[in-house]
């Protein structure tokens, strides 16, 4: 249990990842300072100085997506479709109070996550706190979410967001097995954002470390500030590199940050450090994050840490949680029960 | 052919510079890439639209089907997104992929439940580079050099049907084989007139039933002998059997199809299926443990075993049965087990000589010697006996009245006397007309017998008015006939060895058995024993299934909540009541094939014309049947008879078998096996020795209807539906443009040989059976109809259905072909069952009380008559009725010779959550999590044989001393691996991991019209030891294999390791 807290708990990624720097910085002062204001921006504190004209839009661009946002988008879809065609019209009063779900559905915990997320897009993102919580008694360590997590946000070679780490603990014949998933903390003081030179990562009103691949220029110091290794670079590798033919998925732009990016050398995302971000653009629509719907352990929870009807309400509150090198000041989002 | 040459994307140059016969050219292929270029394209521009950005939870871009990168057969939603499968989710309908799952009548086109994702494994995940895999292949391959050799050309699909259906001297240009003859299937194919089939069929029964003898048979049928296989011998069939169908993956759906093209068109009666690879020995022990006594003989046992009701249950012992990782589970029983443990219900024990990721969380992990599951179960079931911790009201039930009478759902023999036999050894039951008549306690003769008080009771087991009730333990002598209880025969069997002495077999302590045997009588019903492979792939699987299930029965948990689950499905044929479309009855001219299966299965030798003592040639199985490990090497002794020909689909046979390299000697070998065809999706690691390879359809481009496992409590029944246009060549079969697969395959050689039910009048009167759709649709229907039919799809589900399958090309999707195929009666309940991806029943409904809706609920045999009455052909001995503990043997019953110091590890094998045996090295995503396997090791063994984490080693056997894999043509490679240090082993045992090292499905470099393919190297990391695996010293070109229940032997082999130099 003290061994998660501790630094050799917390190993490199044991994928097979090209090399990624090994270069460790140390953590400023500054970042351990409670509430983080001064070094952890979010994005409507409109940074000082010429913004440029990229920056300008993408500002325009997450204002935009703030309006946007205040409903989830998989209710809009349906409007959409019903606009498209008035013979498949949705019954409206269905999409605003949904599917009747009897009692032993609705105890499921995917559906009753779901709603409390529907819930809580309901409100202005800024009254939103989304946190993840991963029951390390449930975590089979079997590699879903690592996987999901690939698919949903195309991720090439190289590129992984949350590795699965497993330890043996104990000697012969008494022994046992943990499985640590490790996304991105989503830190409410996160060292890698004061350290980025263009401003290319921030933290949104809601919590999520959200990046900028536009404006990130690939120097990967903030790879070296996270004390989880969660931020990896992407060398713009393909998996089916070598082979006879490159794929559709791989050519298929992915949503995240609520844009298309396609794997394309030379072009963003290729060339910029990539992160986990809950999901966020699944969050926008009004779903939970890949690796919390895709783990068969039901191990991984997400929620609004604001609402204490909360699924992750309820599990935060227990006495088994932890969070990793909470000594660090670092505000994880991330708490894992065990 | 369509030819149709789409203009190459400028972003996937790369495949158009190669061969456009295995990768490129496929029309459908490169619209997929334009569209995903025109996608970005747009993206870039700013021309998506932006109100519903996230395009993956719309219903009409989520077509719902079931997974098959491993055969557990999860719901899953395939989403896509402009005809691209971009994204693999579980489907929340489906009991497999959540827990509880959702009610059936939600609508698909409500976008809240869109958006509800279920869970799926990474395999399922993977399943996109299933599809989009670069070593795909698009256009009928045909080998233009030895078998093996690698080199191919691709060849319209009508010259391969006509090539195949008509023979010749099909491979003139392949050095050796200039003046070689191939006898095409339409020369196979000798009887196809019903009547005459039928009139030899009746006649070659009379002949081994000892009613007409070989000389009357030759003389009633002088006009077509030549039809037969050998005249001498009619018991053997028509020629016809001289093609062999041999599947290694093959669900519902599919399966009839090659039933009714292979046995009801062609004729053949070799029909065989791959179950003994798998766990062959789980199925037919149970299959003997559910026979029922009808009119004076044991029939309608099922091939089928119960899992344990992960959801309810309180204990579980998990024996060879890796929930977490394989095992038909991940996805839909790894939440009720995690669940379990975090509520406090659920404990568990796993019995694995490795811990793995079920055992690293176990309340006990018993890391018993592989070899030694009949002893624990024996030894347990000594300990419960002895401490009377039976559930006896439960067992002293002898019938289904006294079932009844005390609420259970099934009834079981224990108390039903057997008859012994002068050694000793039980034989048959005790019936009313054993005895004198003036003791007989029924008039019927053919009743069992109990006793109770002293006195004989007559047994009807399926009486519902007298309930009958027996002692359990009885050791008498009746009218001078010794008999003993089911019961005390098992007792008896589990003193062979007292406590210490079955835990020294075993390896483990005396405590772990007791605490075991303690634990699992502590929960009522709400305890199980789940066996999987680790229990039956060994040379004395069956009965070491048959202790195993014995245990459950001693708490009585079959069809409990908690205890022990057996499947149910809706039946897709069409044969139950209020079901429109019994497909294989609709069929005109049927053939019904008869004879020796190559294979020998449910067959007795002592009954055949070959009898001639023992030991048999090689071994017959009366009681199994789909032995995959005795199709190639029987052609290849050509026992009973020589083959002509061999279709193999989706099967990996020299890859996935135990001793599997013995099979490239036959494979390679054109005179045993004179005519190859393999159906598959790349060139895989048996394709690569066939003469031609048809493409086939990724399970996301075709139909099937998966069934069910015994961990699902619900009744179901998943379908697999096309959710793309095929990416390979279409070809035109009765005047109908469709893709490549193995369906297009059969319809072109039944219509090229004018064989009965295809075609315009398939179906009879009329309807026509000219696309495959004609056949599934009519499945679903038959699906929808089961039991009471689903409802009627709403106009808002229907322009679901139709819209989320705008993408599919007409050959694939019609909805015109589709309605026609079912009837309008029947669509709209079809358009509901498709957009679901099955029927699954309704959570609620599961339970009843304290057990199951769909509970087991006939009678089930501790001692199986059965069996028992059947010989071993190698031996001559008589099969065991009951569990009973044996070393490791071979097939003429000795134990093997190699000693401890030559061999010192047992070799095991396991199953990894990131891979299946043959298939998934196409998944890079899978790959960048675990790139290659290793060889497990427990630290104490590693220490003293001073080896390390990291070092490179050959396993070595007696039987391949050498440690290679000799791949024929492909050349030598060492069965070399990188040594991995674990405390989770047990010392002396190493395993690796199935799935890597492989020569197949990408993984090699190939040559197809011309052009070098560039093998993967990635795709070849790692090792595959099954080559090591014991081969049988009779056999010689077999591994070992259990005598009864017919699985192929992974766990009992010898191995020592040698630093590779």
């Amino acid at each position: 249990m003290d061994n998660l807290t501790e630094e050799p708990s917390i190993p490199e990624p044991k994928v097979a990842y090209p090399a990624m720097s090994g270069a460790r910085a140390s953590t400023p002062e500054a970042l351990l300072k409670s509430g983080g204001a001064e070094s952890c921006r979010t994005r409507d504190e409109s940074p000082g100085g010429d913004p440029g004209r990229k920056q300008f839009l993408a500002g325009i661009a997450a204002l935009v997506g703030l309006g946007a946002l205040s409903m989830p988008s998989l209710v809009r879809a349906g409007m959409a479709a019903a606009a498209e065609d008035s013979a498949d019209a949705p019954d409206a009063s269905l999409l605003r109070d949904g599917p009747r779900f009897d009692e032993d559905e609705a105890e499921n915990i995917i559906v009753r996550m779901q709603k409390e997320l529907q819930t809580a897009m309901r409100k202005p993102i800024e009254q939103r706190k989304w946190v993840m919580v991963i029951d390390l008694r449930k975590c089979t360590g079997c590699g879903a979410c690592t996987i999901s997590c690939i698919a949903e946000n195309h991720l090439p070679a190289g590129v992984v967001y949350r590795p699965v780490m497993e330890e043996e603990l104990g000697t012969y014949p008494n022994v046992s097995i943990r499985s640590t998933p490790r996304p991105c903390m989503q830190c409410e003081t996160a060292p890698c954002v004061p350290v980025c030179p263009v401003r290319a990562t921030w933290i949104r009103p809601d919590g999520i470390v959200d990046m900028d691949y536009d404006q990130c220029i690939g120097c990967r110091y903030c790879m070296t500030a996270c004390p989880y290794h969660a931020r990896t670079f992407d060398f713009g590798y393909d998996y089916s590199e070598g082979t006879p033919a490159r794929q559709p998925y791989e050519e298929v732009p992915n949503y995240e940050y609520n844009k298309r990016w396609q794997q394309r050398k030379g072009r963003s995302p290729v060339g910029n450090v990539r992160k986990c971000h809950f999901c966020s653009h699944k969050i926008d629509a009004g779903m939970l994050p890949s690796c919390v719907t895709t783990c068969i352990g039901y191990a991984t929870y997400f929620g609004d840490a604001n609402d204490p009807e909360s699924l992750v309400s309820e599990l935060i509150s227990r006495s088994n949680k932890i969070r990793l090198k909470e000594e660090m000041g670092t505000r994880p989002r991330v708490f894992y029960l065990i | 052919m369509n030819e149709t040459q789409a203009k190459p994307s400028n972003l996937s140059r790369r495949q158009f510079l190669k061969s456009s016969a295995l990768v490129g050219g496929c029309a459908a292929l490169a619209t997929a890439c334009q569209r995903a270029e025109d996608l970005a394209s747009r993206a870039e521009a700013g021309t998506l639209p932006s109100g519903d950005f996230y395009d993956l939870a719309r219903p009409e871009n989520i077509i719902y089907t079931t997974c098959m990168n491993c055969n557990t057969g999860c719901g899953i939603k395939a989403k896509i997104v402009d005809g691209v499968m971009i994204k693999i989710d579980g489907n929340p309908y489906s009991p497999w992929t959540m827990t509880p799952h959702l009610r059936y009548r939600h609508s698909p086109a409500d976008p809240v439940i869109a958006a509800l994702d279920g869970a799926i494994c990474p395999k399922g995940q993977a399943g996109i580079q299933t599809l989009y895999d670069p070593y795909r292949i698009r256009k009928v391959l045909k080998r233009i050099g030895k078998r093996g050799e690698g080199k191919w050309k691709s060849i319209p699909f009508e010259q391969a049907i006509s090539e195949i259906v008509d023979g010749g001297k099909l491979f003139a240009d392949v050095p050796g084989e200039e003046s070689r003859e191939v006898e095409g299937l339409d020369r196979i194919c000798a009887v196809r007139d019903p009547a005459l089939m039928s009139r030899l069929r009746a006649d070659a029964a009379r002949v081994t039933a000892g009613d007409m003898t070989v000389v009357a048979f030759k003389e009633a049928h002088r006009d077509h002998l030549h039809l037969l296989i050998d005249p001498e011998h009619p018991d053997l069939g028509p020629r016809n059997n001289q093609l062999v169908f041999n599947w290694g993956r093959m669900k519902a759906g599919r399966s009839q199809f090659v039933q009714r093209f292979i046995s009801d068109s062609f004729g053949t009666i070799n029909r065989i299926g791959h179950t003994t690879v798998c766990q062959g020995s789980l199925y037919f022990a149970c299959r003997a443990m559910s026979e029922q006594y009808v009119n004076g003989e044991w029939t309608g046992g099922r091939k089928f075993y119960w899992q344990a009701d992960l959801r309810n249950a309180e204990f579980v012992i998990f024996a060879g049965s890796n929930a977490f990782e394989g095992g038909y589970g991940p996805p839909l029983r790894t939440p009720k087990i995690t669940t379990g443990l975090t509520e406090r219900r659920l404990k568990f024990a796993v019995v694995d000589p490795r811990m793995g990721k079920l055992g690293g969380r176990a309340w006990k992990w018993v890391p018993a010697k592989p070899g030694s599951e009949t002893a624990l179960a024996l030894a347990m079931i000594r300990w419960i006996i002895e401490n009377e911790r039976c559930d006896e009201r439960y067992l002293s039930a002898a019938n289904k009245a006294a079932s009844d009478a005390i609420g259970e759902p099934n009834w079981s023999n224990a108390t039903w006397l057997v008859k012994v036999g002068a050694d000793g050894e039980p034989g048959d039951f005790l019936r009313v007309g054993d005895l004198p008549e003036e003791q007989r306690p029924s008039g019927e003769t053919d009743r069992f017998l109990v006793l109770r008080e002293g006195r004989l009771h007559a047994v009807n087991p399926d009486d519902t008015e007298n309930p009958i009730t027996g002692e359990l333990l009885v050791d008498t002598t009746v009218d001078g006939i010794p008999v003993k209880s089911s019961m005390q025969l098992l007792y008896e069997s589990s003193c062979e060895h007292d406590l210490e002495g079955w835990a020294e077999i075993c390896g483990i302590r005396t405590r772990d058995i007791i605490d075991l045997a303690r634990e699992f009588t502590s929960h009522g019903k709400k305890a199980a024993a789940d066996v999987h492979r680790g229990v039956s792939q060994h040379t004395n699987g069956y009965l070491a299934v048959a202790a195993w299930m014995s245990l459950n029965m001693l708490v009585g948990n079959f069809g409990w909540k908690g205890g022990m689950i057996e499947s149910s499905t809706f039946n897709a044929t069409g044969t139950g009541a209020g079901q429109p479309y019994p497909v294989n009855n609709m069929h005109p001219g049927k053939l019904n094939p008869f004879g020796i299966p190559i294979i020998r299965d449910r067959v007795e030798y002592e009954k055949s014309t070959l009898f001639e003592g023992y030991p048999s040639k090689r071994p017959w199985y009366p009681i199994a049947d789909s032995i995959y490990q005795e199709v190639i090497p029987s052609a290849g002794d050509a026992y009973p008879y020589s083959i002509k020909a061999l279709i193999l689909y989706m099967g990996a046979p020299n890859y996935a078998l135990p001793a599997g390299n013995e099979l490239n000697k036959i494979l390679s070998d054109t005179k045993k096996i004179p005519l190859f065809i393999s159906n598959d999706i790349t060139i895989g690691a048996t394709s690569a020795y066939a003469d031609y390879i048809f493409p086939d359809g990724t399970y996301f481009e075709r139909w099937e209807f998966h069934g069910s496992h015994g961990s699902v409590a619900q009744k179901v029944q998943p379908v697999r539906t096309p959710v793309v246009t095929p990416l390979v060549e279409t070809c035109r079969v009765f005047g109908e443009e469709m893709s490549l697969s193995l369906e297009s395959m059969m319809m072109g050689f039944a219509e090229k040989m004018q064989l009965s039910g295809f075609g315009p009048d398939g179906f009879g009167n009329g309807m026509p059976f000219t696309h495959p759709d004609h056949y599934y649709l009519k499945m679903v229907a038959n699906i929808a109809a089961d039991g009471s039919p689903v409802p009627d799809a709403g106009e808002r589900e229907e322009a679901v259905f139709r819209s989320s399958r705008r993408h599919i090309a007409a050959n694939t999707f019609d909805e015109t072909r589709w309605r026609e195929a079912v009837g309008e009666e029947w669509w709209k309940k079809v358009v509901y069952v498709l957009n679901r991806g099955g029927r699954f029943q309704d959570y609620p409904d599961t339970y009843r009380g304290e057990q199951l809706t769909n509970a087991y609920a006939r009678l089930v045999n501790l001692y199986c008559e059965k069996t028992a009455r059947f010989r071993n052909s190698m031996t001559g001995k008589r099969y065991d009725g009951i569990p009973r503990h044996y070393p490791v043997l071979d097939s003429l019953g000795q134990p093997l010779p190699e000693s401890e110091e030559e061999y010192p590890l047992l070799l095991s094998t396991y199953r990894q959550s990131v891979q299946t045996k043959s298939r998934t090295n196409s998944a890079y995503w899978l790959l960048a999590v675990v790139p290659e396997n290793a060889i497990l090791m427990n630290r104490l063994t590693a220490e003293s044989s001073r080896l390390k984490t990291g070092d490179e080693v050959i396993i070595k056997s007696a039987s391949n001393p050498d440690g290679v894999w000799d791949l024929g043509e492909l050349g030598m490679r060492e069965v070399k691996g990188k040594i991995k240090v674990v405390e989770g082993m047990r010392p002396g045992v190493v395993t690796f991991s199935l799935g890597f090292g492989q020569w197949g499905n990408g993984a090699r470099d190939m040559s197809v019209d011309g052009d070098t393919i560039r093998g993967d190297e990635r795709r070849g990391r790692g090792i595959n030891a099954n080559a090591v695996m014991r081969v049988d010293p009779f056999l010689k070109n077999t591994a070992l294999s259990d005598p009864i229940g017919a699985s192929v032997v992974f766990y009992d082999t010898r191995v020592r390791l040698e630093r590779a130099g």
